[in-house]
């Protein structure tokens, strides 16, 4: 198959000049590595925010009539936590900081699409952060992430506060998703054909429409709380005509759609770690792309699952959930595919790695239940419960989260050039596997005895339970410090690893660790698949990469 | 461009068919276990019928859980151990360069489709046996507060805010709602909960099939003490001590007022009522029932132009002649009669200032 | 809007007339960035929409008892001026192609003003149901939580458009786009087509359904 050659006098000719001074090459910067670095940097910092927050809670369930912080206290520190943890480290950290970093490298492009419009997105960012933290300050929002009317009318001041962060980072989300797809659809390196991208370019593909769509949804969510709050114009409030029920299916529009926002990505990193590491090719790649197609149209249809107690009408209870048991299928196929990948292979346990096979297990375990809960019938007892607690925080920390550290030792030294320490981060991850479950785990029985989520004092039957939960969160707390403590050491004093310390065949391993702020000096072609460990590297053009040849010449500034 | 036979051949060796074997016996382990072993009723009594039902559906899952969490979780294992790197492999060594197995994918296609129709085939049929009843049973009325429940019966005048109590054997329709937030019934023995949302009234239906206290618990939250609100139960008695004690709390509350308690006992300020004020809080609140339009065009109740000048206007529905001060009382009492139950000046969300407001609005139709 | 289409730009040079490589492959990406954002702002309306249906299909039925009396006949005359302004759009872009620009400058200047009147329309019905029905956003219920956050949203992205329309004129004017380099027109056109269509649905849903 011919390979088209890059149109001389394009966009991958058209290079920015080198950008000059502090302010212009690390605040605002309009170069994506920087970018994704900076949304790192941040997320990492809301992620010890909300870890602390997190432990608050657990320290406050350690007895059953709790006494740590009054009840209003609590409300609020779990209302920030969850927020902080779906919107401001999640979410960003997996299209933000992964999404911009890697992916135009992955499929040979100088920049994204709109590389201002990056700059916006990021900076729109921590100022709606600030702003969330900033409620606590006149009373924070304290009716749980999802803000159920009539509970959020009557919420302190601080929670209009909320609407506005949130909207602002979803401004943001809406932004990116835009200048994400556009980069993929458009500037793509000759030759790279949709069934040539690396899984981690299809993870961000389908996310971004998600998105795109999906969290412009919730912005009208958000606008239409935050003008009943403010003006007192009825969406919501059944003593002026409104309906809560509104709100649910609003919210849940957005957000059944944006867990596979904060899903899809690490499948991606997963698909990329697990041939890297196990010397294989992904196991069925159109699958594993087509499966993310598939998961995330329906993820559009089936948002009401969040809702079968709150009284719709039963016959829709029924489409619903039979739609929400059809994604137990390409879920599953993901799952086994790349259990299959393993097989055969020569397998190499890099932290990297470990933390890729340690979500498929916690994955796969928080998948099941969530089938489990589809059931309308199951999902009558467990709705509302700690099992939801349980269920969530396996797909959301077993499965994000362990996806998102697999992938930070694993594009660590492509960002600066040298390794996180393996030694520490294999203890890293023993703990933090070990603590995640030992608190999480727990929590399937405590829901399904009949202990409510969401309460700042307990019947003292979950006492026992509870202390166990809470006793191997420090556990996990402390391993995430121990993570952010190995980055900000291997910064300086990682060992130096070369270019591609994986020997990992994806573009952005080709050149230089960490990349020139043009990216490639010449845009490379690409001829087949790149996991195909026993042929030579598919790429043509990257001969000059890794030599003193001089670099490409900027175009002419404007 | 590919050569579509470069996959080698796969061979599954021994071992894989020991742990295959050995996965199974786990699986199917488990799957008895949850089947048939696991002691469900001693960890939570099944206190009606329909926590039977959903029990049953829960240990199909359980079961097709586990078996399935095995498998994954011990291949996952099991390659993990056998296909490291091992000292004597090079730095350069190579994995099996394997990229699909249609018939391998077809079948992990399969399966787990018609698993999941099977599935959704068993929840359906639970499901339907739990929504679909009709509402012939005993209705009691659930209501969330912040942060308690009260309990209305057939039959008992007021609310009965303290224990619920249910008859062995008897069908039961409980409607929910909610005065203020949203609140949830949830009793963990009966394995189902209603949201309780103000505005809407959602229904469960069961009988009661054990004897026994179950807990009540809050699973929305509602507010600063969500956490306390699972301090009442559900009390399911032999038939003859629940009419004893339904007829205690007929005796007990044969003199308590049918309307909720109201914010104002006395009578209301007339003075000051701003006709468009009230012209707006009619199409908010009474319009749904009320035209304004002549008496007789009637819609719930009867049309409400001219009530205070038409001379033609008959009594009141409580008899009373038609001035300022009994249209007052109504609207702060409520009503109920045949023709059917107007809410009081709680439920209906009236301050006495918006009473007077509809009043002067009322005055000032003709 | 104006920003919106700036933001998306990538520095291009401008001065000579044929369009070259970079600039044919940069208006790409513009158009396409540009009607992923109207997507989204499709999305946004459409949630809208949504909330309004659901009201209106709960609760007391619609017209909610006691909703003000809107009124078609001025909505309709407002609808024949606003698609009258897409098609003087329209041609404003077809003489920019055919080189023409008193023409295309005129049939701009048609645009912004027909866009002012379906404003001043929409000031008048907005008056004329403030002072006769006493109907406001925050006082009239669920109809103002729809009819008034509806029609808002789109009067705003009118007025919007009006002031991008004028931006682009005067950058015609002032040379910044030629013959052959005219993405920011082709947007602008776009923008405006869009806020068109939106007014169908929301005339259909308001006034005929």
């Amino acid at each position: 198959m011919a390979v088209a050659a890059v149109h001389a006098g394009g966009i991958a000719d058209h290079i920015h000049p080198e950008p000059e001074g502090f302010i212009r090459k690390y605040v605002f910067s309009i170069d994506h590595k920087i970018i994704g670095i900076q949304y790192l940097v941040t997320t990492f910092m809301f992620l010890v925010l909300g870890g602390m927050l997190a432990e608050l809670i657990r320290v406050q369930l350690m007895n059953a009539n709790g006494g740590f912080m009054t009840p209003d206290t609590y409300n609020e520190v779990y209302s920030i936590h969850g927020s902080t943890m779906v919107w401001l480290v999640i979410i960003p950290m997996l299209t933000g900081a992964f999404g911009n970093f890697v992916f135009p490298l992955q499929i040979g492009a100088r920049d994204v699409a709109f590389p201002w419009l990056n700059m916006l997105s990021f900076w729109l960012f921590p100022p709606a952060g600030l702003m969330l933290y900033g409620s606590f300050l006149m009373g924070a929002p304290a009716a749980g992430w999802t803000e159920y009317p009539p509970m959020s009318l009557q919420g302190q001041a601080g929670t209009s506060m909320w609407c506005a962060a949130i909207f602002l980072v979803g401004v943001s989300s809406t932004l990116t998703g835009i200048n994400f797809l556009v980069t993929l659809l458009k500037m793509r390196a000759p030759g790279m054909t949709y069934t040539r991208m690396p899984l981690f370019c299809w993870a961000q593909f389908v996310t971004a429409p998600l998105l795109m769509i999906a969290t412009t949804a919730l912005g009208a969510a958000l606008a239409a709380l935050f003008v009943e709050r403010q003006f007192g114009v009825p969406f919501f409030d059944p003593t002026k005509g409104g309906s809560p029920l509104l709100w649910q299916h609003m919210f849940w529009f957005y957000s059944h759609p944006a867990v596979y926002i904060m899903i899809l990505p690490v499948f991606g990193i997963v698909s990329e770690v697990f041939p890297t590491f196990a010397r294989k090719p992904i196991f069925g790649y159109k699958m594993i792309a087509f499966s993310s197609c598939s998961i995330a149209i329906l993820g559009f249809m089936v948002w009401a699952h969040h809702m079968f107690t709150s009284g719709m009408a039963p016959f829709l209870q029924l489409p619903f959930m039979v739609l929400t048991m059809l994604i137990a299928i390409p879920t599953g196929i993901k799952i086994f595919s790349w259990v299959a990948t393993l097989w055969g292979g020569k397998i190499h346990f890099s932290t990297a790695m470990l933390f890729a096979v340690g979500f498929i297990a916690t994955f796969t375990l928080g998948g099941i239940t969530g089938v489990f809960l589809a059931a309308v019938p199951f999902d009558l007892h467990a709705h509302g419960t700690y099992f939801i607690v349980a269920h969530l925080h396996y797909v959301l920390v077993g499965g994000s989260l362990m996806g998102v550290f697999s992938g930070l030792y694993f594009w660590f030294p492509k960002m600066t050039g040298r390794l996180m320490s393996e030694k520490l981060g294999k203890w890293t991850f023993w703990l933090f596997f070990i603590g995640f479950n030992g608190t999480f785990l727990p929590m399937h029985n405590m829901g399904l005895l009949g202990m409510p989520r969401r309460v700042a004092e307990y019947d003292p039957q979950f006492q026992t339970l509870n202390r166990i939960a809470s006793s191997f969160s420090f556990l996990m707390t402390f391993a995430i410090l121990l993570i952010i403590i190995n980055a900000l050491y291997s910064i300086k004093n990682g060992k130096k690893c070369g270019h591609n310390p994986w020997n990992a065949r994806t573009l952005e391993w080709q050149i230089p660790s960490p990349p020139h702020y043009y990216n490639f000096k010449h845009i490379p072609s690409v001829f087949a698949n790149p996991y195909d460990f026993n042929e030579p590297l598919p790429y043509r053009g990257l001969e000059d990469e890794l030599t003193d040849a001089p670099p490409p010449v900027p175009a002419a500034a404007h | 461009m590919a050569v579509e036979n470069r996959d080698p051949a796969v061979r599954l060796d021994r071992g894989f068919w020991l742990v295959t074997l050995l996965l199974a016996v786990l699986a199917a382990i488990g799957i008895v276990y949850w089947a048939l072993l696991a002691p469900i009723t001693s960890w939570l009594p099944e206190a009606v019928d329909k926590a039977q039902q959903i029990d049953s559906l829960s240990r199909f899952l359980m079961a097709s859980g586990t078996a399935l969490f095995i498998f994954v979780a011990g291949y996952l294992l099991y390659f993990s151990i056998a296909f490291r790197r091992r000292a004597s492999d090079g730095p350069d060594a190579i994995g099996v360069q394997i990229h699909d197995n249609n018939k391998l994918e077809l079948w992990w296609t399969i399966v787990p489709a018609v698993f999941v129709v099977v599935m959704a085939i068993f929840s359906i049929q639970i499901w339907a046996g739990i929504q679909l009843g009709d509402n012939n049973g005993m209705v009691v009325e659930a209501l969330g507060h912040q942060w308690f429940y009260s309990f209305r019966y057939p039959d008992v005048h007021g609310e009965i805010t303290n224990e619920m109590h249910l008859p062995l054997g008897t069908p039961v329709t409980l409607h929910v709602t909610s005065y203020d937030v949203i609140h949830s019934f949830w009793v963990p023995d009966m394995r189902i909960k209603a949201d309780m949302v103000p505005g809407i009234i959602n229904t469960l239906r069961f009988t009661p099939t054990k004897v026994g206290r179950y807990q009540i618990v809050c699973t929305e939250f509602c507010g600063t003490l969500h956490g306390e609100m699972n301090k009442q139960y559900l009390v399911i008695d032999t038939p003859q001590k629940y009419k004893a004690w339904y007829q205690g709390w007929q005796q007990k509350n044969a003199h308590a007022s049918d309307a909720i308690p109201t914010q104002s006992t006395g009578a209301i300020s007339l003075s000051g009522g701003n006709v468009n004020a009230g012209k707006m809080l009619f199409t908010q609140k009474c319009s749904a029932c009320h035209a304004l339009a002549p008496f007789s065009q009637k819609v719930v109740g009867p049309g409400l132009k001219g009530v205070l000048s038409d001379p033609a206007h008959p009594n009141l529905v409580d008899g009373a002649k038609a001035t300022p001060e009994n249209v007052a009382k109504i609207l702060q009492k409520g009503y109920k009669g045949d023709m059917g139950q107007m809410p009081n000046q709680t439920a209906n969300g009236l301050t006495d200032k918006d009473i007077a407001d509809l009043v002067a609005f009322l005055k000032s139709t003709k | 809007m104006a920003v919106a289409s700036s933001l998306l730009s990538t520095p291009v040079t401008h001065g000579h007339d044929d369009a070259d490589q970079l600039y044919i492959e940069t208006r790409e990406l513009r158009v396409q960035g540009f009607l992923l954002f109207m997507v989204s702002d499709l999305v946004l309306f459409s949630s809208f929409i949504f909330a309004y249906l659901y009201l209106r299909n709960t609760g007391q039925g619609w017209p909610p008892p006691g909703a003000p009396h809107v009124d078609i006949w001025l909505a309709a005359m407002n609808s024949v001026v606003l698609f009258g302004s897409g098609a003087t759009m329209h041609f404003a872009l077809e003489n920019w192609k055919h080189r023409n620009f008193m023409k295309f400058a005129s049939w701009m200047v048609a645009t912004i003003v027909l866009g002012l009147l379906f404003l001043g329309g929409q000031g008048v019905e907005y008056v004329s149901l403030y002072t006769k029905d006493h109907a406001s956003w925050g006082g009239s219920g669920i109809f103002g939580a729809s009819f008034f956050t509806l029609t808002g949203m789109h009067g705003f992205h009118v007025f919007v458009g009006v002031i991008y329309l004028t931006v682009l004129l005067l950058q015609a004017t002032a040379g910044t786009y030629t013959f052959s380099k005219y993405t920011g027109l082709t947007l602008g056109t776009l923008y405006w087509h869009f806020v068109d269509v939106i007014w169908v649905v929301l005339f259909s849903i308001f006034y005929l359904l």
